[in-house]
């Protein structure tokens, strides 16, 4: 576990006004396929402008474990392609795949053919199941980066629930079969038991990366991820808790430039792998997005 | 002025928390520039005979009598909780009263949940009930892991027209019957800005946008309270929510401190 942070103590009070305006890469958000999808992404914009929120990397997936035929898949895709569309400079496409599909790299390479950056991965397999392979070979090839569902869930009612959700034991185990992979184990805040995860991450490669999203803000996560993985793998998400996910970074006994790597560094770093920069940065800022 | 009314002290079994002593506390809401707290005993959760954990938190809140305030717990299954209740009001200077009936077995809106609402409506404290201490999907094989349906909670206060109500940690509002329920909106029920989202959220459908911010467009800014479930949760949440609401300065001021000091007698201006 490596050092992070500093006391409370010492700190100054929390400037929530300044702390709002400094850039924020939403690296974990949704636009969802229903009526309404235009309305839906714009209200993410018009609410992640208030927090400083510079752009959104959105995936549309298909969840509880469903094996949806690949037309549904290339539909919720869609789906993003047209916010991305409605907004360029804000919303940035992550591609849902489902493992195994007939037609699934084609869906891939279709994705980020039209600009995504990315992959998005549910539940539908565990990450190191050999079916995932494909996808993963693809990512690492194009440098992209890999998002998955994950949660590590004790309590039986749960698991029952999401048996093949990733969990940070899985990561590390995909992680020594893929090194060089950029896999994002998703939301340490989505509700499941974070310190069993961060735990199990010790072991994973250094290409593996969490993010702070989900609607669980246990005190303390943040701190426990950076001490676990370093300030320099854990991203700034939301997964819709928008509020909540600023305030759990600014709350994290961390230091500054540590809350910065977490907001957007981190994420331009990612960017960069594929010779992208940051979208909106503030003057000042985009000189030194891959600090 | 910021008055958070939803701090607790004390250790939690399943997890070790970031902030343990009064002044841990308080170092952490100077950093937030919470001005003065009502606090709840960790320990009560889970002690049968929940007393000494009232006088414990009674003892370590003392060196900061201006800024932090006592909320005992009561457990009205246990033997003799009326003179715990006796004792919180008159010698340990309580200023709210929390049940916490998913770790104390009982349901919010039985009778003897409503008999020591009542006791406590009588005497002019408000109660607090958590809608969930923890998240449920991390919990321990040892924790219950319930929440407090909003259901009960409406119950409760039908059944105790003069009870101050404060659902701390509540999440999934809109749809409960404290906002579908004409007859409750002028009732004096409250929850916090700790857990809920005000203004964007998770959703499937273009109507799901929002909860808190939606319920309150329904019911309006006087049920809301600042509070942030420290050191459960952190704090500063809370505190971007209350930055990013659009309130008149006078809602606003009522959510930061004026709401809180009426309900809880507080000595602040």
């Amino acid at each position: 576990m490596q050092a992070c942070g500093k006391n409370t103590a010492v700190r100054e009070p929390v400037d929530v006004a300044a702390a709002l305006a400094r850039p924020k890469i939403d690296m974990h958000a949704h636009v969802w396929p229903m009526q309404g999808e235009a309305v839906s992404s714009s209200h993410l914009i018009a609410c992640g402008a208030r927090l400083g929120i510079t752009e959104f990397w959105c995936s549309a997936p298909i969840t509880g474990g469903r094996l949806a035929p690949i037309e549904e898949v290339r539909a919720h895709n869609d789906v993003i392609l047209r916010a991305m569309e409605r907004h360029p400079g804000r919303i940035r496409g992550m591609a849902f795949l489902i493992p195994g599909q007939p037609g699934v790299i084609e869906e891939a390479e279709r994705c980020l053919g039209r600009g995504m950056i990315g992959f998005k991965l549910y539940n539908q397999y565990k990450l190191h199941d050999p079916v995932v392979e494909p996808i993963i070979k693809l990512a690492t090839e194009r440098r992209v980066p890999v998002l998955v569902h994950a949660a590590y869930l004790p309590a039986p009612e749960h698991q029952r629930q999401q048996p093949l959700t990733s969990h940070g034991a899985d990561f590390a185990v995909a992680s020594e079969k893929y090194p060089d992979a950029l896999l994002i184990h998703a939301h340490i805040g989505g509700g499941g038991d974070w310190e069993w995860t961060l735990r199990a991450l010790r072991d994973a490669s250094p290409n593996v990366y969490v993010d702070v999203s989900g609607s669980n803000l246990d005190a303390g996560q943040v701190e426990m991820a950076v001490a676990e993985l370093g300030a320099k793998r854990v991203l700034f998400g939301t997964d819709g808790t928008m509020a909540g996910s600023v305030g759990k970074v600014l709350d994290a006994d961390l230091t500054e430039e540590e809350q910065d790597l977490i907001f957007w560094r981190n994420a331009a770093r990612l960017l960069a792998e594929q010779g992208l920069a940051p979208l909106n940065m503030p003057r000042g800022d985009a000189q030194c997005s891959s600090t | 002025m910021l008055v958070d009314v939803n701090c607790w002290l004390g250790h939690w079994p399943y997890r070790r928390l970031r902030d343990r002593t009064a002044e841990e506390l308080v170092a952490r809401l100077d950093y937030l520039g919470v001005t003065h707290a009502l606090v709840s005993s960790i320990d009560s959760i889970l002690y049968r005979n929940v007393q000494p954990a009232n006088e414990d938190l009674a003892e370590a809140l003392a060196p900061y009598g201006d800024r932090l305030f006592p909320v005992a717990t009561i457990n009205p299954n246990y033997a003799g909780w009326e003179d715990d209740l006796d004792a919180a009001a008159e010698r340990l200077g309580a200023r709210g009263v929390r049940l916490i009936p998913q770790y104390h077995g009982y349901d919010l809106d039985s009778p003897a949940a409503q008999r020591a609402a009542a006791a406590c409506a009588e005497r002019g404290l408000p109660v607090l009930v958590a809608h969930r201490i923890e998240d449920p999907r991390q919990r321990h094989h040892l924790d219950p892991g319930q929440t407090v349906g909003f259901g009960a909670a409406a119950a409760l206060l039908r059944a105790v027209p003069n009870l101050q109500l404060i659902i701390t940690n509540a999440r999934g509002l809109f749809h409960s019957d404290f906002v579908r329920d004409p007859g409750l909106r002028d009732k004096a029920w409250y929850v916090d800005l700790s857990l809920a989202e005000v203004d964007y959220q998770l959703h499937r459908h273009p109507a799901d946008r929002r909860d808190l911010g939606r319920a309150l467009a329904y019911v309006g800014p006087a049920h809301l309270l600042f509070g942030t479930h420290l050191p459960f949760s952190y704090g500063a949440p809370a505190l971007v929510k209350l930055e990013t609401l659009e309130l008149s300065e006078a809602d606003r001021a009522s959510i930061r401190f004026r709401t809180a000091a009426r309900l809880f007698a507080l000595p602040i201006p």
